[in-house]
């Protein structure tokens, strides 16, 4: 097949196309100039040391910063100017690394709360406690305790979140993600703080959303792990992407090993 | 043993709430008939300050948005069903209903502007347009009654009549504020309650959780801010009409702080907080009126104020989340841990 071809053809399997884009804060660039294209079905990973602009560029594809050039294309719409409630309604989501639960809400409830984008019952019917609103809270609630035990955390649906272990804490965020029905999961640092079990634990999880159609684009810092199952890993350094290929590509990048990590091998580089 | 989705279920269908709500009707309906006069009176203010508390209880307690200017829609409401019944002679129902909706207007347009401000600053300029409301209501003499205050308000009529007596403001003061005790009960446990808690910075929500989730969170502020100025409007047109007389007084930032602290008492994670929080502050106001004179003697608005800030202190060191959290805490531990 042509470059052109090629490229047409991913262009079509894309979700998600960062286009050039940048944005600055307070003087500092902390993107400059990325592109990468996320295919539909994949789970790419975006790793780079602390201050590649890794986050930011999460924050960008959320609607949470505005880039200041280039452009951001989701499921063929731009949008790099559209409000963040509106782009979780195009499909996407994101687990922040501090996880952000919802400390006034029971686990069960935040994991509710994630279904809100694809619920649409107004003040007034959900006052008025009309039917439809009815059925939608049904609805609402068995999804929830689906996420849930899919998770292994039906059991604590009461719980307060700040009860739980941070692992526990983690799953709960994903659950509320998985809950939003996004068919593209943005996730920072998921494995960050997690013990050994449970990080084998995440990576299974992630495999199986994975076979069942949901594209996951994850920042991490541990390598190693995301290396053994992502499908494309975009690296960054000072906001800006070094390299872009598959696990073995990266791993033979030079440019990669030369600045980003030195002269050691590219896995457990950073544990 | 009940399994987590007969829970879930049973806290969204409010059953949980119907109990007591049944019986807290039920005594409300019948105080009337156990109580002498001035205890009915006395309940009708109660019933009031519960329905402009618990509008200010899903703006502050539930989206973390304080107000300091509840007065404000009190006011209007009280001022549109007054002027509007004594000069065109429309029905105060109905009447009662267009200056809920005007409010909620006022609110929105309000609400827009002060959606993207934060915390005490939101409080602050809240607390100015009260000031600029009574200033307002002042100036506008022709058509308000300037400070001397606006008379000869007709009394709600019940059919063809317009029953004078207490009780009878009693009982529809008393529904409304059940109604809309039912109505905010199904808010906070539904789509809308979350949407509300997940924005409230106050009490563990973010923003950008709140966002990436789908929540307009602008407009579940502005919403927000509209339900409880109507909430704030109703009451104050049922005071218009109870009382048959209103001047500004009644609505200024005194009336809008006192509110603030009645929710703060009162706890505002449940709506249930209001009543707590009124009937305390309201009882507390009336034992102090009539104790303080025969033992001390001289004014009893010092006595009120030392009163209310020893109550908001006490509240704050030892029961951080309100009357209603010792209710939480007889609750099974279950529930929340």
């Amino acid at each position: 097949m042509s470059e052109k071809g090629k490229q047409r053809d991913t262009e079509e399997q894309a979700i998600l196309e960062i286009r050039d884009v940048s944005v600055a804060y307070d003087g500092l660039v902390a993107v400059n100039g990325v592109s990468f294209c996320v295919r539909r079905g994949d789970i790419i990973a975006i790793i780079g040391p602390n201050g590649a602009g890794k986050t930011t560029l999460l924050k960008l594809i959320t609607g949470l910063l505005r880039p200041s050039g280039g452009e951001i294309w989701l499921k063929q719409q731009r949008v790099d100017r559209v409000a963040p409630h509106r782009i979780a309604s195009l499909g996407v989501t994101q687990v922040f690394q501090d996880i952000q639960l919802f400390s006034n809400m029971s686990v069960v409830e935040n994991v509710m709360a994630g279904c809100h984008v694809w619920t649409g019952a107004s003040f007034l019917s959900t006052g008025l406690r009309l039917p439809h609103s009815r059925a939608e809270e049904r609805n609402i609630s068995d999804t929830a305790l689906r996420k849930l035990s899919l998770v292994g955390l039906g059991q604590k649906a009461f719980y307060s979140p700040s009860s739980l272990s941070w692992g526990e804490q983690k799953r709960v965020g994903l659950a509320r993600a998985l809950a939003a029905g996004a068919d593209l999961l943005l996730l920072d640092e998921p494995y960050g703080g997690l013990i050994a079990e449970e990080i084998g634990r995440l990576s299974q999880l992630l495999l199986e959303l994975q076979h069942r159609g949901i594209t996951i684009l994850m920042v991490e810092q541990l390598t190693d792990v995301v290396l053994d199952i992502a499908n494309q890993v975009v690296v960054l350094r000072y906001g800006e992407k070094i390299a872009d290929g598959t696990a073995a590509e990266i791993q033979g990048n030079e440019q990669v090993i030369a600045t980003y990590l030195g002269n050691g091998p590219l896995e457990g580089d950073e544990r | 043993m009940r399994t987590v989705k007969e829970k879930i279920r049973a806290l969204l269908s409010g059953r949980e709430h119907r109990m007591v709500l049944a019986l807290f009707a039920l005594v409300l309906m019948t105080v009337p008939l156990l109580v002498g006069p001035y205890a009915v009176i006395v309940m009708v203010d109660v019933g009031l300050y519960s329905i402009v508390t618990m509008g200010l209880i899903l703006l502050m307690g539930f989206a973390g948005q304080i107000s300091l200017g509840q007065g404000v829609f009190f006011g209007l409401g009280a001022y549109m069903s007054g002027i509007i019944t004594t000069r065109f002679g429309l029905s105060p129902w109905l009447v009662l209903l267009v200056a809920a909706v005007a409010a909620g207007a006022v609110a929105i347009v309000v609400g827009r502007a002060l959606v993207r401000l934060r915390g005490l600053i939101v409080a602050g300029v809240t607390l100015a347009l009260n000031l600029v409301f009574c200033s307002l209501v002042v100036s506008l003499r022709d058509l308000t009654g300037g400070a001397t205050g606006l008379p000869l308000i007709p009394r709600l009529p019940l059919g063809g009549f317009a029953p004078s007596n207490t009780l009878f403001s009693y009982y529809v003061v008393w529904i409304v504020a059940i109604l809309l005790l039912v109505f905010s009960l199904n808010l906070v446990n539904s789509r809308t309650g979350r949407a509300l808690k997940s924005v409230n910075l106050l009490a563990g929500g973010s923003e950008d959780t709140a966002q990436v989730l789908g929540v307009d969170i602008i407009r579940y502020k502005v919403q927000v801010f509209a339900v409880g100025a109507i909430y704030a409007s109703i009451a104050g047109s049922l005071y218009a009409h109870y009382t048959g007389c209103i001047e500004p007084g009644a609505f200024g930032v005194h009336f809008s702080v006192l509110v603030a602290i009645m929710a703060i008492i009162g706890g505002m994670t449940s709506p249930w907080g209001a009543f707590l929080g009124a009937g305390l502050i309201v009882s507390v106001n009336e034992a102090l009126r009539e104790v303080m004179p025969a033992v001390v003697g001289g004014s009893t608005g010092a006595y009120e104020l030392i009163a209310y800030g020893s109550i908001l202190v006490a509240t704050l060191l030892f029961l951080p989340q309100g009357l209603m959290s010792i209710w939480r805490r007889l609750q099974p531990q279950e529930r929340f841990r």
